[in-house]
């Protein structure tokens, strides 16, 4: 089972390589890499939190599975926003001449 | 074309980097390699075979000695330290009724404490605990924990192969962990206490005195049981029973043990809960099964910390002694004082540093409140608190707390660090009902019934 999930989590680690990938968009290599940290961290912090929660529950430690989901869901969360905003899939206000309607003109 | 038009353009020509193929094939290699990453991790049976080269003779049924995540150093066994309790001077062998429960059976503390003691009321109250106990009394005569050894001894060409055997002949009977050490003498006890009886009379006339010296010490351990302390306060009906459970394990160990290097020609004799004639603390240091902690009287091991009792053998055949261990569990306990903090009968001291006692640096608690406690509880049978709230056993094996017993055990800072994370989890002083699988009689825990 153990490495079943091992599997299944290096598959989640590589799709995710794959659909940040095309996305990346920076200029220089050191934004490119601040980029690639970002996500490691993420998927890090997210993956970790995940298993503890789940051993956590599994046992029946009550305030380590709440405080756990709070705080690394939390910080998941935080990061995946700030990634996502880096990677131009938030926040990024669209300007006349960049939606699908001006590439068929 | 500008610089963005030109990378998007080059996006939309380049397909992907890795093709489906290339992932699957990649998902592949990672499985392979975690599968590879596990056989590494296991030890063919000839490692096994061997000496570890550090502090321990290895057994062939736990080629390693299980740490869990603790850094764990060997250390020296001489006249200055035992393991990593320092050694100032003398240090006087103790008469067994000057220990607390028996102090308070000779009436020395009070009179409920008195009573509740006499009959052993303050375990038997609860059936169960009862049950158990009673068993383990059946280990208490003489015969069953010595005697004379086989006329013809066995030649024992290669002490480090018997040490083996011997740690393997102890996991085959149940035992959790398994230790051999040089036995310090002031291990041993002064005097054995007299009857019961005797003692409620406080006439230590019949006291015998304990003349045996024997090189070697062999001390199995056992588990508390980690669901029941996790549902338990540590001080309810249960709570005796945990440590009933282990001390009736180790004392079987013991006698088995014990009889079989007999029936080898060589002298042996058991030291369990009901018929000790030494005191298990510095037996266990010196079998490199824990370190002496905060309360003073207890030694915590690197994975099951206060979870467990030990019996132990004392014996001439020719065996190779561990090491002691430090895993920093005095930098630990320093800081720490979650133990301290939890204790229901507030016996366990908060002094940040050891003092001197009876020859040795400890931490000085105030054994007659904690036997008070134990004896007179009303709300359950015993206590263990101490045990339940420690953060180096107070959860189940995870990769998590692996870690954070490695963070623990590196000193100070470190351990503060642990201790603040354990307190913000909630570990340790939570009771997990699911596992709460004992029936409870509040009715019988009070005072005896004359």
């Amino acid at each position: 089972m153990g490495v079943f999930l091992m599997f299944i989590a290096g598959m989640i680690f590589l799709a995710g390589v794959l659909f940040v990938r095309p996305k990346v968009k920076t200029k220089t290599a050191a934004q490119n890499a601040a980029v690639w940290i970002l996500y490691v961290l993420w998927y890090g912090i997210t993956l970790i939190g995940v298993s503890f929660v789940y051993i956590n529950a599994g046992v029946g430690h009550v305030k380590a599975t709440s405080t756990a989901i709070f705080l690394f869901l939390g910080l998941s969360i935080v990061l995946a926003v700030i990634l996502a905003r880096v990677l131009g899939l938030l926040g990024v206000r669209k300007t006349p001449g960049s939606g699908s309607a001006a590439q068929e003109s | 074309m500008p610089p963005e038009k030109n990378i998007a353009a080059r996006q939309e020509k380049q397909p992907s980097a890795m093709s489906r193929r290339n992932f699957l094939k990649a998902g592949a290699a990672a499985a392979m390699s975690a599968g590879l990453a596990g056989t590494l991790g296991a030890k063919p049976l000839a490692a096994a075979q061997t000496t570890s080269g550090a502090g321990y003779v290895k057994s062939k049924l736990h080629s390693r000695i299980d740490y869990g995540g603790a850094t764990v150093r060997y250390v020296e066994h001489n006249d200055q330290w035992l393991g990593t309790s320092q050694i100032l001077g003398a240090v006087k062998q103790y008469h067994e009724a000057d220990q607390g429960f028996y102090m308070a059976n000779r009436g020395k503390y009070t009179q409920e404490a008195q009573d509740c003691f006499y009959h052993y009321h303050f375990v038997m109250k609860h059936p169960f605990n009862n049950a158990i106990a009673t068993f383990a009394m059946s280990l208490m005569p003489d015969q069953m924990v010595s005697g004379t050894p086989a006329a013809e001894k066995i030649p024992i060409p290669d002490p480090e192969q018997m040490t083996q055997h011997i740690k393997d002949c102890a996991y085959f009977l149940r035992a959790d962990e398994v230790g051999v050490g040089r036995m310090p003498e002031y291990g041993y006890y002064s005097h054995k206490a007299p009857s019961q009886d005797d003692l409620l009379r406080d006439d230590l006339s019949n006291s015998v005195p304990v003349t045996e010296r024997l090189p070697y010490v062999v001390v199995v351990m056992v588990d508390q049981h980690l669901e029941t302390m996790l549902a338990s306060t540590g001080y309810d009906g249960i709570s005796a029973a945990q440590s009933m459970r282990s001390y009736h394990t180790t004392g079987v160990i013991s006698v088995i043990l014990a009889d079989y290097i007999r029936k080898l020609g060589y002298n042996a004799r058991a030291h369990h809960f009901t018929n000790y004639a030494a005191v298990m603390p510095p037996l266990t240091i010196a079998a490199g099964l824990g370190e002496l902690s905060r309360t003073g009287d207890c030694t915590v091991h690197p994975r099951l910390g206060f979870r467990h009792k030990v019996a132990a053998v004392t014996t001439d055949m020719p065996l190779v002694p561990d090491k002691p261990i430090d895993f920093g569990l005095l930098d630990f306990c320093r800081v720490c004082a979650k133990c301290a903090e939890n204790c229901p009968s507030e016996a366990i001291t908060f002094d940040r540093d050891m003092v001197e006692y009876n020859g040795y640096l400890r931490w000085n608690s105030d054994f007659r409140k904690c036997t008070e406690f134990r004896v007179t509880n009303s709300e359950g049978s015993s206590c263990g608190r101490c045990m339940k709230v420690c953060p180096w056993n107070s959860k189940e094996d995870s990769w998590f707390h692996t870690a954070g017993t490695w963070i623990g055990s590196k000193g100070e800072a470190s351990a503060s660090l642990l201790k603040n994370i354990d307190d913000i989890f909630g570990y340790g002083d939570e009771q997990i009902e699911k596992y709460h699988w004992w029936l409870d009689w509040p009715e019988r825990y009070g005072p005896p019934q004359h």
